[in-house]
């Protein structure tokens, strides 16, 4: 049925060993839920039974950042919860992925004022921005797809993410 | 409502001054002479009654309420900013009382001059008032004298501005960028420095030229 299957014989496969780490690493993505405000609501969703992320293997959601390595930043952040967001990106360990997902989390949303940051890219790198005010479940699927292809497109040896 | 039907046997044009004034308010029928004197008017909207009196007169008023008068709860403390407005002084402290037993809502406004910095807190009357009044200093900047713990509430500690005054923009004053990109770099985490903090714009900081678009704009204060 799966591997096993497709390795046949004697059971040697022949690959390269940046594709069968990227490979791993894009199946099973570990996300930590960031969630602030409204978007969180979607994001449970899409965690939960009808939506199902575990379908492509980004299923164990972590509360801590030491056991994850796909930042989901779901939700309004203001002046206080900047420097807590930049300290949970920095426990995280490489490599490391960021989804910004919202109109808040990417560009401020509606909320232009002195106490929302106007989008965490300023102080944060984030990989995929998700739009909409919330995006839909299949939304934010979508943008674990993409952070699949970016991560099936790193290179152990680009210096990037701690190697 | 009531003036749409004056009474029968009052003719029609001829309404005297005494015929306008409504019956003091209970509440304030129950104040002593000499505190009930300080009250310089009463405004009733939506079945609220407030009074409305000067700093520090409010605190005596008060004093009674809670304790001759048995306004056990103070709902909430705020504050308005009446800049650019045609009032007697800037700002206005608002006090919301409530009696439990016969579910009577009182307000009290207190007008504070812009020079004047302080009220005195009411802490020992109501502990709510301590959060309440965190929150006012937070927002307005109004220090209330005697409050054990006059930190800032919902702002981060280091916030240079209180942002509910009218002159502070909507937008801030670039609070909102003063922090460092982090971003991986090989195998560490570096920091970019932030930007430069803004220049701190508490109470009676703003800039010059703002002080005088406003000052164009407003009418003159009547004292
Ligand atoms: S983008 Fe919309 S749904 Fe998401 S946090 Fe902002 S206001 Fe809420």
């Amino acid at each position: 049925m799966g591997l096993e299957s497709m390795i046949g014989g004697e059971g040697f496969l022949t690959t390269k060993i940046n594709d069968l780490v990227n490979w791993g690493r894009k199946n099973a993505l570990w996300p930590m839920p960031f969630g602030t405000a409204c978007c969180a609501i979607e994001m449970m969703a899409t965690f939960s039974g009808r939506y199902d992320i575990s379908r492509f293997g980004a299923e164990v959601v972590r509360f801590t950042p030491r056991q994850s390595d796909l930042l989901i930043v779901s939700g309004r952040i203001c002046l206080k919860m900047m420097p807590v967001l930049q300290k949970i990106y920095r426990q995280m360990p490489e490599p490391k992925w960021v989804i910004s997902m919202g109109a808040c989390a990417s560009c401020g949303g509606v909320f232009d004022t002195y106490t929302m940051i106007q989008g965490v890219d300023q102080f944060i790198p984030v990989d995929v921005y998700v739009p909409g005010c919330p995006p839909r479940p299949e939304s934010l699927l979508d943008a674990v797809f993409e952070v699949q292809k970016i991560v099936s497109g790193e290179k152990l040896d680009s210096g990037k993410h701690g190697s | 409502m009531s003036d749409d039907t004056p009474p029968p046997e009052t003719p029609p044009g001829d309404a005297s001054p005494s015929n306008q004034q409504p019956a003091p308010h209970p509440v304030r029928a129950a104040l002593p002479p000499l505190i009930e004197s300080r009250i310089l008017d009463e405004v009733t909207h939506g079945g609220q009654t407030g009074f409305i009196v000067r700093t520090p007169d409010q605190r005596a008023i008060l004093e009674h309420l809670r304790f001759e008068q048995n306004f056990e709860f103070l709902k909430d403390i705020t504050a308005i900013d009446f800049l650019g407005r045609d009032t007697i002084e800037r700002f206005q402290v608002v006090y919301v009382l409530y009696r439990i037993p016969d579910k009577l809502n009182i307000r009290l406004h207190a007008w504070l001059p812009e020079e004047v910095e302080s009220v005195p807190s009411v802490v020992d009357l109501w502990d709510s008032a301590r959060w309440s009044e965190r929150e006012t200093h937070d927002m307005f900047g109004i220090v209330f004298d005697g409050n054990p713990d006059l930190r800032r509430l919902l702002m981060p500690e280091d916030f240079p501005a209180f942002p509910l005054l009218k002159d502070y923009p909507l937008k801030g004053r670039g609070e909102r960028r003063q922090f460092p990109l982090v971003r991986p770099r090989g195998n560490e985490m570096v920091e970019d420095a932030p930007l430069p903090y803004p220049v701190s714009i508490g109470r009676g900081m703003h800039t010059p030229e703002y002080v005088e678009e406003v000052q164009r704009e407003s009418k003159p204060r009547k004292k």
